[in-house]
């Protein structure tokens, strides 16, 4: 237990300000199974935009992961979208499950951000023996903590 | 064959994958069976072996959410549900029992007195599993057959998330067998229950409501009269 | 009892009375050879000694909070001595000679057995310990010991 607490603290720290807009979690098929937005005054989507909006990025990710035009046999895909407004990072694990963050355009250490996320993950919802692979997440203990990792620094 | 008697030591956690260390060299491969080389038996094996191991609590938590979803199967209801994970750990409380006293060698003590068997519970036995001591123990002012023992962050809890329809459930169910089987192991049967008590500080906190059964009063007061 | 040398029955028992090993042993001190000299209506005696012996360990257990309760009960010229375990297990060594020591340190290593036994995920309490190993070990600490 000590040594996880000293963990968590340690490797993680970010800076103070941190403005992370909203974090959507995408199952291998392109299906949302998590969104979460961490600003109260932003603009929304409606519950079926969002998942338009995750079926097309995961089918935009599959197009930009072949068109690599050098000789490598595999590619990322896309990995940042920046905009004037927004940044976004995406990250897939190996199994294929993405993490999407948006954030101000000036954010800094996205992927320590989205590293943490995928971490907070792995612990609160594939360790959780009431979720169901590929399910929407409906985990207390996940949306807890990731409040108390982003909020703080807002 | 044999079994780790301290499964709940927890070292670090590490949520990527760490490689298993190859903790049994000695054991041949060849066939699904392992024997020992040695033709060691679990007579052989000293029981300190593994007192001051640890174990990943990664490791530990899907051990833990395997042993919740097998429980899930063939039951009816959370009740049930429950009941199962507390035979799961009266299992292990039985044995842990033993090993503990053991490893007290001549200075070992049955306790003889509820509030004594209560304290070695908190103090004794948690330090042995967890690492830490039970986080308060108390009265129910109400009843005089009722004790709790509360824990702010059960080990087995960390990282499970009761989904809203199943509210009731707390898998802290099977350290409350766990307790049991070191009552009942003590001639001090009784009922023990684990429940849900968030408060600000700490939203997984939980009870273990120990009802004792009647006689374990009437001998009390006998002994107290005495 | 027959010739000079000691004869022991030993016994452990469950938490429901009932019966999980039982040995007879002799002794290996003073020129013994280890092989229990009990006529044969004695051995059922050692039975009912042990088992009448149950009713004063009852009221003994709740006054100390020691687990090895030395001589417990009396019959004629024999003694039996109890040993009682955490989790309310007994072990009965029925003997004829008294000695408190060399009965705990052979209590302590059929602890340390009974523990081991309880190691194995396939071994339940209150099941009949049929272990030949542990059998072997039980009676190489008698030797030892007794």
């Amino acid at each position: 237990m000590f040594l996880f607490r000293l963990r968590s603290s340690r490797v993680f720290s970010l800076a103070v300000t941190m403005v992370v807009y909203a974090v959507l979690i995408l199952n291998k098929a392109g299906g949302l199974i998590y969104q979460r937005d961490f600003n109260p005054g932003l603009q929304k989507l409606s519950s079926n935009d969002y998942l338009i909006l995750a079926g097309t990025f995961h089918g935009v990710h599959a197009i930009t992961s072949q068109i690599s035009p050098t000789n490598e046999t595999s590619s990322s895909g896309l990995e940042v979208l920046e905009s004037e407004n927004f940044v976004m990072r995406c990250f897939q694990t190996l199994t294929g499950t993405k993490f999407l963050i948006f954030a101000e355009p000036r954010q800094q250490n996205l992927d320590v951000v989205v590293r943490r996320v995928y971490e907070l993950y792995a612990d609160y919802v594939m360790k959780n023996p009431f979720y169901q692979i590929e399910m929407p997440i409906r985990s207390e203990g996940f949306d807890r903590h990731l409040t108390s990792y982003i909020k703080p620094h807002q | 064959m044999n079994r780790d008697p301290s499964p709940f030591r927890t070292a670090s956690t590490a949520s990527t994958a760490t490689s298993p260390t190859p903790k049994y060299a000695n054991l041949t491969a060849s066939t699904n069976l392992r024997y020992s080389l040695t033709r060691k038996s679990i007579y052989d094996r000293h029981l300190n072996r593994t007192k001051t191991s640890e174990l990943s609590k990664s490791a530990f938590a899907f051990l833990f959410g395997e042993m919740v979803q097998y429980a899930q199967k063939k039951v009816y209801g959370v009740q049930d549900l429950e009941k199962k994970l507390n035979l799961h750990g009266y299992a292990v409380g039985q044995r842990f029992l033993e090993l503990l006293l053991w490893r007290d060698g001549r200075t070992a003590k049955r306790e003889t007195r509820i509030l004594g068997i209560l304290q070695f519970i908190s103090h004794q036995l948690y330090r042995a599993i967890f690492q830490k001591q039970a986080d308060t123990l108390e009265k129910v002012r109400e009843n005089e057959d009722e004790y709790m023992i509360s824990d702010n962050d059960p080990v087995v809890n960390t990282y499970i998330s009761v989904p809203k329809e199943m509210s009731q459930l707390n898998c802290g169910a099977f350290i409350a067998g766990i307790i049991e089987a070191v009552l009942d192991g003590h001639c001090f049967p009784a009922k023990v229950t684990a429940h849900t008590a968030p408060n600000e500080m700490w939203p997984g906190r939980t009870v273990f409501l120990i009802k004792f059964e009647p006689e374990v009063l009437e001998r009390e007061a006998l002994r107290v009269g005495s | 009892m027959a010739g000079s040398s000691t004869s022991y029955y030993f016994v452990i028992i469950g938490t429901k009375d009932n019966p999980l090993y039982e040995a007879e042993f002799g002794s290996f001190k003073q020129g013994g050879d280890g092989i229990p000299k009990f006529r044969e209506e004695q051995r059922h005696m050692n039975q009912f000694i042990a088992h009448s012996s149950l009713d004063c360990i009852e009221d003994q257990q709740w006054a100390s909070k020691e687990m090895y309760l030395k001589t417990v009960d009396k019959f004629n010229n024999t003694w039996v001595s109890c040993f009682l375990t955490g989790g309310n297990i007994k072990f009965l060594l029925v003997h004829d000679t008294r000695s408190d020591e060399p009965i705990r340190q052979f209590f302590a290593d059929v602890y340390d057995l009974y523990c081991k036994t309880l190691m194995n995920p396939f071994y339940e309490v209150n099941m009949a310990i049929r272990s030949q190993t542990f059998d072997q070990k039980i009676k190489a600490a008698a030797k030892k010991y007794l």
